[in-house]
């Protein structure tokens, strides 16, 4: 069960502070193929919403709207805690509002640990909290979260007792996991099974462009006006990437930018992930869960534009619902048009922080800026910070600006060589003066290749799409000489 | 429960690779490998007093087959030996953590094995009735009892299952650290991140001399030498010159995101190698056989496994089809022609001890292989495996078959 | 509530649990990731990752241009297996009948 404070909805609507701005409505990224999807005014911010539906929440009708997800809406009309964690059952409410932490999972028309960011919202959709008893916010189990207080050493609990032992492997096996197993189809049928889709030989693309934010989109510009055959993929709802996060840019430079690539000849595609390369399969394959079927693409170079991974800051209860990075509430405020805060805390220096900051306050909510908190306070959502100088402030929100950490898992995976640079974020991938890696025909651009920002991103991926799109060719004369 | 804070910090584990100490110039025993069946030995022969032992392991102590394993332990099996070793070995996983003071997570849920076909079925009557003649409940279910057994299967099309209770799974890594914190502690040394790169066998004129043991971080002599390199104990062996017939298989495996319990036993489908049990921490953890693979030490993951497993799983157990898969990974499996290990000395040529060739089942057989191999080597009478399971029986054709494989 | 400082939110692994690991002489990232359980929930890693390696640098004066992530599996986001299920995957290469080669006896799977 999820509790709901009964509040006025956070989302804007009106003229007050920090309303939807702009005259005429603008071109939403997710435009195509996606009824309903949300319009952008000139500075970037929601200006209408989808049609409004209801969601279905353990039975509560809670209302929402088409292109919203399934998180925002939940706190747009006051859900805090969504569910519990898996070891200590400490709430958990969502925390990038990208889809890459594993904050805000529920269980979501009957499947478990779905991640409620990234579930658009369709009417009565059934959500439910998971890992809890009677309810997310005052769950029983929280009190294994008491009897540890600092954490545990599982490996070594109880050795020294086998009737101990026997209890602790019972009990242990009875609070494992986390979302109950799928409700099975009527009839207990076998699932559907759509055909994985080959885009290979003939389909294949010149380019593959992974990540499509200011970098992959730029590079998909560049790459599709030199002439190659390109495919952009996202992972979010809709592409955009940090644009979306980004009061400087917002839906409306997404949604130009996305236009911009579209024009130029680019495919992109938003809601698919690429799980995997797999260097043995069908002669090397990148594979992409897009929402109906798996695509299994050989393309002749690959891009990896992934961006960033929100980073939480090391505090006391940072994991708190209502700490969310900054990008999550630049997310809330530009992509949503809700009002993510009335008081604020802004911790750390990110390049984004000070803007973030300004944008809150321009939405009529009161910032507190810090370097660092030492601790956030309260139970099912924060309701205050110690900050770094010891102080104490009231708020409802704490809003992480870490440096995101370089999203270099496919690269990774893919087998290219990436260095830990700390003050870049994390684990870089490597890239020469051309943005290549260490893999011939697979380059990088943007965040991932250490923090840049959008503006710099941008930039370093028409680079780098032209770059890619010159070796694709090659490729391709060189495919033509071999008969 | 009560708080209690964890064990205070002790010295044994791995540092990283900087941190490793200089190697000691000579040691009575030096093990090859620190896999579970490496450690199971050293900590056996220590326990005996033979505790002057270096373990030399190339990576981290859970990079080769016994880190990445579904952690699966049973008695169903088709020859009394190895019915009765695993009946022994069950009753020492028990003892663990009385013995060792680390978690395992044993949980005895049971191994059911599901039968498509009559042959399958005659197959798991014939070995049901031989394990129960040795003490294990194994029983013969028809497909509606199984059902009962693990409700979400769908059984259609299925002959026959064999289930027995007191079969079970259990949490791998443990063993690797609580075996070689056991040994430390009793005076061996472990070092990781050690490399193996040649080794001299004795002087031809000094009948008791040493082995000398080239590894990346220098060398050591040894009185004797166990290669317990798992996979890679043929090119072990052949720093000695001699051939192993084990071969690497690659075998690989998934997890899905943590559920919430509700899968008590170890599922295994005959004829497809399908096995999957959910693990103490609630995820679905299994693998499948991919027919056709050759023999390699590559641990790359395939596309080829997922869609193979992911198949299988979704026929036989329909509410899989939305159960997400968070991370695959590979292992080599360490095969012989007939599913049995290869135990002690090659012939001419004392003191250089295998103990490989253990199939997809090492880790389950660790606890009394080592046992015996200890207490062997530290002047025991061997057990009847050492005369059962030479290298010379690949030689002579006196094969020990074992045919309840899984993979 | 207590103040946990949490590392990896998927896991619940703790500031403390981490360094109680290091304690304990496991340094190498991929040990600190079996003996905590970082890095091994639904998110694999990508919240946690960087802030345990940048830990493992400056707890044990290793340069962190000298850590490696742990190894990076499959599937990058998770994947429901019916989407994995489907006809089409019947010719996707299998074997690979080469005996083992050298290049092929890293860890990296
Ligand atoms: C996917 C999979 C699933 C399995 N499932 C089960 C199961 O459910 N139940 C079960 O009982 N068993 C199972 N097994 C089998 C089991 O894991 C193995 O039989 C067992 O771990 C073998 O242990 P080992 O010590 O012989 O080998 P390993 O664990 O592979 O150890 C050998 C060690 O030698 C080291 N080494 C290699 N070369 C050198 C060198 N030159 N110098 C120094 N060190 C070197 C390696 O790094 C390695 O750590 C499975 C195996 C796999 C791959
Ligand atoms: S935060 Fe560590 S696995 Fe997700």
């Amino acid at each position: 069960m999820i509790d709901r404070r009964l509040q006025p909805s956070l989302r804007f609507s009106g003229n007050g502070p920090g309303a939807l701005a702009g005259p005429g409505p603008g071109d939403g990224p997710g435009a195509a193929g996606q009824p309903g999807a949300p319009e952008a005014g000139t500075r970037g911010r929601l200006l209408a919403r989808g049609e409004a539906v209801t969601l279905d929440l353990e039975g509560d009708p809670v209302p929402a709207f088409r292109g919203e997800t399934v998180a925002v809406a939940l706190f747009a009309s006051g859900a805090r805690a969504l569910s519990r964690s898996l070891k200590y059952h400490r709430p958990r409410s969502f925390f990038c509002l990208a889809g890459h932490c594993g904050a805000c999972l529920m269980r979501i028309d009957g499947r478990p640990n779905v991640k409620a960011c990234q579930t658009p919202c369709s009417d009565g959709l059934r959500v439910a909290s998971q890992n809890a008893w009677p309810s997310a916010e005052h769950d029983a189990f929280g009190v294994v979260d008491w009897l540890f207080p600092r954490g545990m050493d599982h490996h070594h609990m109880f050795t020294g007792s086998r009737a101990m032992n026997a209890v602790l492997r019972k009990v242990t096996r009875q609070m494992s996991g986390l979302g109950r197993l799928p409700d099975p189809r009527p009839g207990n049928v076998r699932p559907e099974t759509p055909p994985l889709r080959r885009l290979a030989g003939a389909s294949a693309p010149d380019v593959l462009v992974v990540g499509a934010g200011p970098a992959g989109l730029a590079a998909a510009t560049a790459a599709a006006r030199a002439g190659a055959r390109v495919l952009g993929i996202d992972d979010g709802a809709v592409p955009g990437g940090s644009l979306l996060a980004d009061p400087g840019h917002g839906l409306a430079a997404a949604a130009s930018s996305v236009r911009e690539a579209r024009a130029a000849g680019a495919e992109v595609r938003a809601a698919s992930p690429m799980i995997g390369y797999f260097p043995e399969d069908g002669g090397g394959l990148a594979a992409i869960r897009t929402p109906d079927a798996l695509w299994l693409v050989q393309p002749r170079t690959t891009i990896y534009a992934t961006g960033g991974y929100d980073q939480n800051a090391l505090f006391e209860d940072n994991d708190r619902p209502g700490v969310i990075s900054g990008r999550a509430a630049g997310r809330l405020l530009v992509r949503f048009g809700v009002r993510p805060a009335r008081r604020a805390v802004v911790a750390g220096d990110a390049p984004y922080a000070a803007a973030l900051a300004a944008e809150l306050a321009a939405a009529g909510i009161t910032v507190t800026r810090t370097p660092r908190v030492q601790r956030a306070h309260g139970r099912a959502w924060v309701s205050a910070a110690t900050l770094a100088d010891g102080s104490r402030v009231t708020c409802d929100l704490i809003a992480v600006c870490e440096t995101p950490a370089p999203a270099s898992e496919p690269a990774r995976q893919h087998g290219c060589a990436v260095t830990l640079q700390p003050a870049r974020g994390g684990f870089c991938i490597d890239t020469d003066a051309a943005g290549l890696t260490s893999l011939p025909g697979v380059f990088a651009c943007g965040d991932v290749t250490g923090y840049q920002g959008p503006d710099a991103a941008a930039l370093d991926g028409a680079r780098v799409g032209a770059a890619a799109a010159a070796a694709a060719s090659a490729a391709r004369a060189r495919e033509a000489a071999t008969p | 429960m009560a708080p209690r804070d964890p064990p205070p910090p002790t010295p044994t584990a791995t540092p990283g690779p900087a941190e490793q100490p200089a190697l000691p110039a000579r040691a009575e025993t030096v093990v090859i490998g620190g896999g579970v069946i490496g450690l199971a030995i050293a900590w056996n022969l220590a326990r005996l007093g033979k505790s002057d032992i270096v373990i030399l392991e190339r990576s981290y102590l859970a990079a080769g087959a016994s880190g990445r394993n579904g952690g699966g332990i049973r008695q169903q099996w088709s020859t009394e030996l190895n019915i009765r070793l695993m009946q022994e070995s069950v009753a020492l996983v028990k003892r663990f953590t009385a013995d060792l003071g680390i978690n395992v997570w044993l949980r005895q849920g049971g191994y059911l094995f599901l039968a498509r076909t009559d042959t399958e079925r005659g197959f798991l009557e014939q070995n049901a009735a031989l394990q129960q003649r040795c003490g294990v409940g194994t029983r013969v279910l028809t497909p509606a009892e199984a059902n009962e057994i693990v409700p979400e299967l769908d059984v259609s099309g299925f002959a026959a299952a064999a289930y027995n209770p007191s079969d079970g799974i259990l949490f791998p890594w443990p063993f690797l650290w609580g075996y070689a914190d056991g040994a430390v502690k009793l005076g061996a040394r472990l070092h990781c991140f050690t490399d193996v790169t040649a080794i001299d066998r004795p002087p031809a004129n000094d009948a008791a001399g040493d082995f000398t043991v080239h590894t990346s971080r220098g060398a050591i002599r040894a009185h004797r030498v166990i290669n317990a390199a798992g996979a890679w104990s043929p090119e072990i062996a052949r720093l000695v010159g001699v051939e192993l017939p084990d071969r690497p298989v690659r075998h690989e495996i998934l997890s899905t995101e943590p559920l919430k319990p509700f899968l008590r036993p170890m599922v295994s489908v005959l004829g497809t190698g399908l096995y999957f049990s959910q693990s103490m921490r609630g995820e679905i953890v299994g693998g499948v056989s991919i027919h056709g693979d050759r023999h390699t030490l590559a641990m790359g993951s395939r596309l080829k496994f997922l869609t193979t497993m992911a198949r299988a799983l979704c026929e036989l157990v329909p509410q899989f089809g939305e159960v997400q898969v968070l991370r695959q990974w590979a292992g080599p499996y360490d095969v012989t022609v007939d599913g049995n290990p290869i135990l002690g000395e090659p012939p001419g040529l004392p003191r250089f001890y295998l103990c490989c060739g253990f199939m997809g089942h090492g880790f389950m057989m660790a606890p009394v292989i080592g046992k015996y191999y200890g207490e062997w080597l530290a002047g025991g009478k061997p057990h009847e495996i050492f005369d059962k399971w030479t290298l010379a029986r690949f030689a002579s054709g006196q094969l020990a078959k074992e045919t309840f494989i899984i993979g | 509530m207590s103040g946990k400082v949490i590392v990896c939110r998927c896991e619940d692994v703790t500031l403390h649990d981490v360094e109680h690991t290091l304690a304990r002489g496991y340094r190498d990232i991929e040990e600190v990731k079996r003996y905590t359980g970082f890095g091994t929930g639904p998110c694999q890693g990508k919240e946690c990752l960087r802030v345990v390696a940048c830990l493992l640098a400056e707890r044990t004066g290793v340069a962190p241009s000298a850590i490696a992530p742990f190894t990076t599996r499959p599937p990058i986001a998770s994947v429901p297996l019916r989407l994995l299920a489907g006809p089409g995957a019947e010719d996707l290469t299998s074997a690979r009948d080469d005996d083992a080669t050298d290049e092929d006896h890293g860890m990296a799977g």
